[in-house]
């Protein structure tokens, strides 16, 4: 018999997730390069640094006057609760469904006498030590200041943390095997992403349309006013404020909140553990299975070399549901300035000047998105490089693709801006087309070949380029806004822009001549 | 369909140096309605060479003309009658084969209407036709390999290249794929192909080079290359083994051509 004690599945499994999950942050900083590691975490430190800055000078001035904790004070405190709660829910969303789905190395450990069920428990307790460790990066420089000048209770702010992300974890699981159960293997993909993305701009997205509906201020903040709050918001002694004097350091209710998120995640994850051979089958069986196109009998479409790159683009784009839940995220984003069009018809004409802004940003992004799809996510490069078309074509039919996509989306808000004032109009979408140019240029120069499904990664493969697409997105948002404004001062975003982009062509890799 | 008079490949003193050389001085050339193989060991420089033919690669120096059109110079026309397939077949997930087909029929700018009998014929050869409206992302890698030969076929190309096109493939799929490849061959439509599977280079190639660090060591019919290997009788393994085998770092194209002389001799 052996005396060497054999490490149980739980264990081993909980090993081979922290490499692989170690490994993941690795290769996401550094793309494995030392160097860049260390750049990286010396980046991130005087982030770090600054962040506890920012957090001193906002929080400052009120522990200074006295924290009192308020009807405001405990609102502000259940919404960051409620964004990060929806925030940890969207992301454990997906990170449930391509657990569920993402065959990696379930073929290996599926047929392997460990029990899976353990897999499914390591992996579902990673989940969410992932969100909050992310979480707590963001948030903690402001409970640090928090403890340094309103006393080591604050500390429970952690533990608060920790509370969400246990509970939207056990959340994201319970909601997908709904899904499952529901609406079975072949749809839940599909639903649970854009019910993720849905989820998490939901919150951001209600805020604003309260603000707009309530005070025609596009300001998330200005639901934070003491009048509206005592007319509309439960008393200070309410139970609604439960999860805000957690996280203030009320001991009774920081354990109450744990120790229910404890037994909620611990059902949840029971739950889906022992389903998850049952489901992950069932989802195999799915991605083997391949969805059946129109009839065979109609006729070819008569296209251009240029028409058919452009058909196929759009084509591709719209069958990936998980392009589509992402694309849909940054669309969500344009409801408020569309409902302020709405609240605002007939009456404000300067309307303009707040929505061009953010219309012209979320373009930006949305553009960014796409043209990295069309450009660098080419699934059949040798094919297209074959093909008897000059390079001119191959890169214009991927730009128009983005464009024509871009314009679908904007045109809309657009002509309804025309109603209200043609100026804003004009500008909004010319601001629009100028973001959405920037981006495809930014992509252009920083195209790397890669397939499809690496886009969730395609952030981290270049920081120069997200940055640079961050970066001109904001110009062409500030000189979008001042231009519509009449203000001269739209020059200076307008040289910002402009100085980014010569950044960016100057430091851009070199291109194969091929390509 | 007669053979072409013009070759319909050339290449001359092609060259392509990575680290080191890829690609050395390499000349060859694939008559009108040839079957041509070229075979090497892992990392002699077929696929750099193959690259170069297709556009996927630029030379450091040397020529290509395709059908007699300098490939270099006047690369578009020369791609119109050329076909690429590569080893790891290359189709959208998210399209059936039958859409794959029209998407590259439009970038050849076919007419719609020969194009989809063309499809319907091909994906008939292909034993692919009850998946014709299946998007491919299911499919294995065999099935994968087919869409990809018949995305090649469907413009009817004048020279085919082939870089492992059998690789993946089961024993049914490619007796499929080598029934249509020597229909096409017998149409005069020129192919050359790189394998590891030598039992297919010696059953269906018309003429056979050998390549090793970067240069053509050996070329020509079966017959031909056993005779120069003094091999009679003997398969094309063995003469490969033979050839190949005996390529030590300072060998040169000439060295190796004297080694065989004396084995002949």
């Amino acid at each position: 018999m052996s005396v060497i004690a054999v490490p149980s599945a739980l264990v081993r499994f909980s090993r081979h997730e922290l490499r692989l999950a170690w490994r993941d942050w690795a290769w996401m900083f550094s793309g494995w390069r030392n160097t860049s590691l260390r750049r990286a975490l010396t980046g991130m430190g005087i982030f770090y640094a600054i962040m506890h800055l920012i957090a001193y000078a906002v929080l400052s001035p009120q522990f200074v006057a006295g924290f009192v904790l308020d009807q405001t004070a405990l609102a502000m405190l259940s919404v960051t609760v409620l964004l990060s709660f929806t925030m940890m829910l969207s992301q454990a969303m997906e990170s449930v469904t391509r657990a569920f789905y993402a065959r990696d190395d379930l073929d290996l450990i599926l047929s392997s006498p460990a029990p899976s069920r353990d897999l499914f428990l390591v992996r579902i307790v990673m989940m969410a030590l992932t969100s909050w460790v992310m979480s707590a990066l963001v948030i903690s420089p402001f409970l640090n200041v928090a403890v340094v000048l309103g006393g080591e209770r604050w500390l429970a702010g952690y533990l608060v943390l920790l509370t969400v992300s246990l509970s939207a974890t056990g959340a994201g699981v319970l909601i997908t095997l709904a899904l499952f159960r529901t609406m079975g293997a072949q749809r839940t993909r599909l639903a649970a992403q854009i019910l993720a993305a849905v989820v998490g701009a939901a919150f951001l997205i209600g805020m604003q349309v309260v603000a707009i509906l309530s005070f025609g201020s596009i300001s998330r903040f200005a639901l934070f006013d003491p009048a509206f709050l005592a007319n509309h918001a439960p008393a200070a002694g309410s139970a609604w404020w439960f999860p805000a004097r957690a996280v203030a350091g009320q001991t009774n209710a920081v354990f109450l909140f744990f120790a229910a998120s404890l037994v909620f995640f611990a059902a949840g994850a029971w739950l889906g553990a022992v389903q998850f051979r049952r489901i992950v089958v069932s989802a195999l069986g799915v991605t083997e299975k391949t969805p059946r196109g129109r009839s065979s009998e109609r006729a070819f479409r008569s296209h251009a070399p240029l028409g058919a790159l452009v058909y196929k683009e759009l084509k591709l784009i719209a069958r990936d549901p998980w392009l589509v839940s992402q694309t849909l995220m940054q669309v969500l984003y344009l409801i408020p300035p569309a409902v302020m069009l709405w609240v605002s018809f007939g009456e404000n004409t300067e309307i303009s000047v707040i929505i061009a802004p953010v219309i012209v940003m979320a373009v930006g992004q949305l553009a960014g998105g796409l043209a990295w799809l069309t450009i660098s996510g080419e699934d059949a490069p040798d094919l297209i490089a074959t093909a008897p078309i000059s390079a001119f074509t191959r890169l214009w039919a991927k730009v128009l693709s983005v464009l024509t996509l871009v314009a679908a989306i904007v045109l809309p808000l657009t002509l309804c801006l025309a109603l209200l004032s043609l100026w804003g109009a004009a500008v909004t979408f010319t601001g629009a087309m100028i973001a959405a140019a920037s981006a495809i240029l930014v992509q252009l120069w920083f195209r790397a070949q890669a397939k499809r499904t690496t886009f969730r990664r395609r952030q981290v493969a270049s920081k120069a380029s997200t940055l640079a697409e961050a970066g001109a997105s904001i110009s062409c948002a500030a000189g979008t806004a001042l231009v519509a404004a009449g203000s001269a001062l739209a020059l200076l975003p307008g040289v910002l822009l402009l100085i980014l982009l010569g950044v960016s062509w100057c430091i851009r890799p070199k291109q194969s001549a091929m390509t | 369909m007669p053979p072409y008079s013009t070759p319909a490949l050339q290449i001359l003193n092609l060259h392509k140096c990575f680290t080191e050389p890829a690609v050395n001085e390499l000349s060859l050339t694939v008559r009108g309605g040839e079957f041509y193989a070229l075979l090497g060991p892992n990392g002699a420089g077929k696929t750099t060479t193959l690259r170069m033919v297709a556009g996927l690669l630029e030379a450091d120096a040397g020529s290509v003309k395709i059908c007699g059109i300098d490939a270099f110079s006047n690369s578009i026309a020369a791609k119109q009658v050329l076909a690429w397939v590569p080893d790891e077949p290359m189709v959208y997930d998210k399209l059936t084969p039958l859409e794959y087909l029209e998407f590259v029929a439009g970038l050849w700018s076919m007419d719609p209407d020969l194009a989809r009998f063309k499809a319907d014929t091909l994906l008939e050869s292909f034993g692919l036709a009850p998946h014709s409206n299946e998007r491919c992302g299911g499919f294995s890698k065999g099935m994968r390999q087919k869409v990809a030969l018949a995305g090649a076929l469907i413009h009817e190309p004048r020279l085919i290249i082939l870089d492992e096109p059998l690789t993946g493939l089961d024993a049914g799929s490619a007796r499929q794929v080598k029934k249509v490849l020597s229909g096409l061959v017998a149409q005069g439509v020129s192919i050359i192909m790189t394998t590891h599977i030598l039992e297919v280079a010696e059953r269906m190639a018309d003429r056979i080079g050998i390549i090793a660090r970067g240069q053509l060591v050996a070329e020509g019919t079966l017959a031909e290359l056993r005779e120069r290997a003094n091999a009679d009788g003997n398969s094309l393994e063995d003469i490969f083994l033979e050839i190949v085998g005996g390529v030590s770092a300072g060998d040169t194209h000439t060295g190796i051509a004297n080694r065989l002389d004396e084995n002949a001799a």
